[in-house]
């Protein structure tokens, strides 16, 4: 039930109002004089609930306007104004025509549609204090005001009261003056005159003043006896009681509002600065977050520095390393922007690590002329994470010095400035770390495509190959050419640097060598022809180091030769021999310098030998006392294992290289061919 | 990340080049910056002592490789000094030796420049 009747005075308050006052108007149309107790209360009721409805929808309506309350005190001054105007009109005009107001329609029609006129004004100024009263504060003050409405409510029906119980005067009495003690109280609810920007608060002084004096004068007016009185007396003597009551609240109250405003006064330039430095800051926060562009940030950063710091201009420059870039200016001109920071900053070695003013005059001394002449420069530096990105600095023409709100002002702006920086930065570091990072997939898709995916079978000679690529993807490449008869060619190579130039080396290499090994069986002459060939596809500072090896299947015979490329070893009989054949790495020198350099190797494998040929990932591979894995330990492996199968072999080498080098992220891929022979 | 060093210190007509700590793909632009500086004061003269260099890799090996033929166009040289075993080896390794002087000491390539001229 309760809800219910809530719900409708809530959900419906503009029929409510319109609803009561319709009623209202109509029964003092039928009945213009409340001569008997039954309709007296009736009346008294039913303007009651029109007052109560009425100021239901009347301040809902306001409060969507509290944003300016400026206009909201204004509107209720205007309103307080017309009441006058129409009191003190109607008073000069009515009290010389007759003493008393006789009954008659038209009387009686005239005297609704004024009253009228003061319950809307009235109600409206009376939701405007409420709104006013509820306004920017932190703890919920309804409990104040809602029991100053009841107390409006009762003083409105003191006069019902009285008139019932004529020797009760002392309750109205009571009453009036608790209420009286109740708006004072709501009326000290002023804080939101301190969040007014400094042109408003003297604009409210004055307003304030007159609105208070207006609505004394209109309380004393219509507390008086007069024609106006007696008209709104005859009318409703609570509407009265309402109606004084408003009028002194809004005597009170603006009274107040004035006295606030006046000591608000001093402050009040602090306070504008102050709010505008946070809404500044709310909006730099946006644009951080929003714009990577730092130009154009900086352009606002400057902007805004000058304006909340007042300073005549501003200036940020960016620091890398001891080069100083101006990044934008404001109210200054480049060249002199320029020239001042040089002037500061000498030769970019003068560092300032926390916020500083400088004293222009006395730094720029005599050569003054044809420049701006400032008195005071506060430079802040724009620091992350204890380094210093560069400087936001802010000059003055006048001669007072950037006090500690200035200083802590400018700071700020540079903190921003250097999280707007860093995060440029950090946007522009991670779009490169993505395109390198797609780079390497496409070096790994490379290198993944060019290697052997078969390992040719046999079964005099059982091979074994085994690939690792490093993070970074490095350049080795490995291959088997099956060639005429019983005879298996192969290479392995490394191609010098990572990533994708690398692979496509690495492209070109297997293309020269797959072609060339169709037309050349003699190891040597195909590196020499490599080489060639090489010379229109190589940086000058890349090489290709590999061995090119064939390997008669049937015979046993090995010929091998070695362009750079690390040792082949062989196991034969318990113990391993590493074969270095002279020859100097693809790519190093096109002239003679190769060719006389590559010498051939031809070795007769005996049976069960096992021929180990790798890339220097194997070698190089370093442990956390930086010691490289080297050729020993993979003999030792070898020797240990020899018996067992090729595949096996391989693993024990990789198992113990992962071991060895175990808190080392690996650097360089690592291949490994093994091959076994049987003699049958 | 692994520290490198270059340090570059005239001696006469010869720049002596120092380098120390991890020669490789990523410190190689700092070598090749030094090389650009000769190159643009036109000294064509160069000795790199290796002497505190611990390790180098295919990339580091490549920066005198992009440079060692401009130098003896302009009767210059890179020579090689004061190299550690296991940095020689991996020069070794490559040839080097074929293609580069190599010297225990650094005033000994300074005086091969000498009798040169």
């Amino acid at each position: 039930m309760r809800k219910k009747v809530k719900n409708i005075t809530n959900s419906h308050r503009l029929e409510n109002a319109v609803l009561l006052s319709v009623l209202l108007f109509l029964f003092n149309l039928l009945f213009p004089q409340h001569d008997s107790i039954i309709l007296f209360i009736c009346a008294e009721i039913i303007l009651f609930f029109t007052l109560f409805f009425l100021y239901n929808y009347v301040h809902t309506y306001i409060s969507s306007k509290v944003d300016s309350p400026l206009g909201i005190v204004l509107n209720a001054g205007i309103l307080g104004a017309l009441i006058f105007f129409i009191t003190a009109t109607l008073n000069a005009i009515l009290s010389s025509k007759s003493e008393t107001v006789a009954p008659g329609f038209f009387n009686s029609l005239f005297s609704i549609l004024l009253n009228f006129v003061f319950i809307g004004s009235v109600i409206y100024i009376f939701s405007t204090f409420r709104e006013l009263s509820f306004l920017r504060q932190k703890k919920d003050p309804s409990v104040y005001f809602n029991t100053l409405l009841v107390y409006f409510g009762l003083s409105f029906f003191s006069d019902a009261f009285i008139k019932i119980f004529t020797d009760a005067s002392f309750v109205k009495t009571a009453v009036y003056v608790m209420t009286i003690i109740l708006i004072s109280l709501n009326s000290v609810r002023v804080s939101w005159i301190a969040f007014l920007p400094k042109k408003q608060k003297y604009y409210l002084l004055l307003t304030s003043v007159i609105l208070s004096v207006l609505f004394g004068m209109n309380y004393a007016m219509i507390t008086n006896t007069n024609v106006i009185r007696q008209i709104i007396y005859l009318f409703s003597p609570g509407f009265h009681t309402f109606f004084n009551l408003v009028m002194l609240y809004g005597t009170i109250y603006f009274a107040v509002i004035f006295f606030t405003a006046l000591f608000h006064l001093p402050t009040a330039e602090a306070f504008d600065r102050r709010t505008d430095e946070v809404s500044s800051m709310m909006d730099l926060t946006k644009l951080v977050a929003q714009v990577f562009d730092f130009k154009e940030l900086a352009e606002t950063i400057t902007t805004i520095t000058a304006r909340v710091c007042s300073a005549d201009s501003a200036w940020l420059i960016t620091k890398n390393g001891n080069e100083i870039e101006l990044s934008s200016v404001n109210n200054i001109g480049f060249v002199d922007a320029d020239n001042i920071t040089n002037k500061i900053f000498g030769s970019g070695a003068n560092n300032f690590d926390s916020i500083e003013i400088i004293d222009y005059r006395s730094l720029v001394q005599s050569e003054i002329n044809n420049r701006p002449n400032f008195a005071w420069i506060a430079v802040a530096p724009l620091k992350v994470q204890g380094i210093i990105n560069g400087y936001l600095l802010a000059a003055r023409y006048r001669e007072n010095i950037f006090d500690l709100d200035d200083k802590r002002a400018v700071q700020a702006f540079a903190d921003y400035a250097a999280v707007a920086l860093e995060n440029a930065k950090l946007i522009g570091e991670s779009i490169e770390k993505e395109r390198l990072e797609k780079e390497l997939d496409v070096a790994r898709d490379v290198q993944r495509k060019i290697l052997p995916s078969v390992i040719p079978v046999s079964d005099r000679l059982q091979i074994s190959a085994l690939f690792v690529p490093a993070f970074e993807v490095g350049g080795d490449y490995y291959d088997f050419f099956e060639l005429d008869g019983d005879r298996l060619g192969f290479v392995i190579a490394d191609v010098s640097g990572k990533g994708i130039g690398s692979a496509f080396i690495m492209a070109e290499v297997k293309g020269i060598f797959e072609s060339l090994s169709k037309i050349i069986s003699n190891p040597r002459e195909l590196l020499i022809n490599v080489n060639d060939n090489l010379k229109k596809s190589l940086d000058k500072k890349n090489f290709v180091t590999a061995i090119y090896g064939v390997i008669n299947k049937e015979t046993g015979v090995l010929n091998f030769a070695r362009a750079g490329h690390t040792p082949v070893h062989i196991f034969s009989n318990g113990k391993t021999e590493r074969y270095q054949p002279a020859g100097i790495g693809l790519g190093l020198d096109y002239r003679t310098g190769f060719e006389s350099s590559i010498k051939e190797l031809e070795i007769q494998l005996k049976n069960n030998d096992i021929v180990i040929c790798y890339s220097d990932g194997i070698p190089e591979a370093k442990n956390n006392l930086e010691e490289d894995f080297g050729y020993d330990r993979l003999d030792s492996i070898v020797a240990a294992n020899f018996e067992k199968g090729l595949d096996q072999i391989s693993n024990e080498i990789m198992k113990s290289l992962t071991v060895f080098s175990k808190n080392h992220s690996q650097h360089d891929d690592i291949t490994l061919v093994v091959f076994k022979w049987n003699k049958k | 990340m692994a520290e490198f060093n270059v340090d570059l210190r005239p001696v006469g007509s010869v720049s002596v080049i120092d380098v120390k700590g991890y020669l490789d793909a990523h410190t190689a632009p700092e070598l090749e910056n030094v090389f650009n500086k000769l190159l643009d004061e036109k000294r064509f003269k160069v000795v790199v002592n290796f002497d505190e260099l611990k390790y180098i890799s295919s990339a580091g090996l490549g920066v005198f490789m992009a440079y060692v033929e401009t130098m003896r166009e302009n009767k210059g040289d890179i020579k090689f000094s004061n190299m550690k075993e296991n940095v020689y080896n991996i020069f070794d390794l490559l040839g080097f030796p074929i293609l580069y002087e190599f010297f225990k000491d650094e005033r000994e390539a300074l005086q091969k420049f000498d009798t040169l001229g």
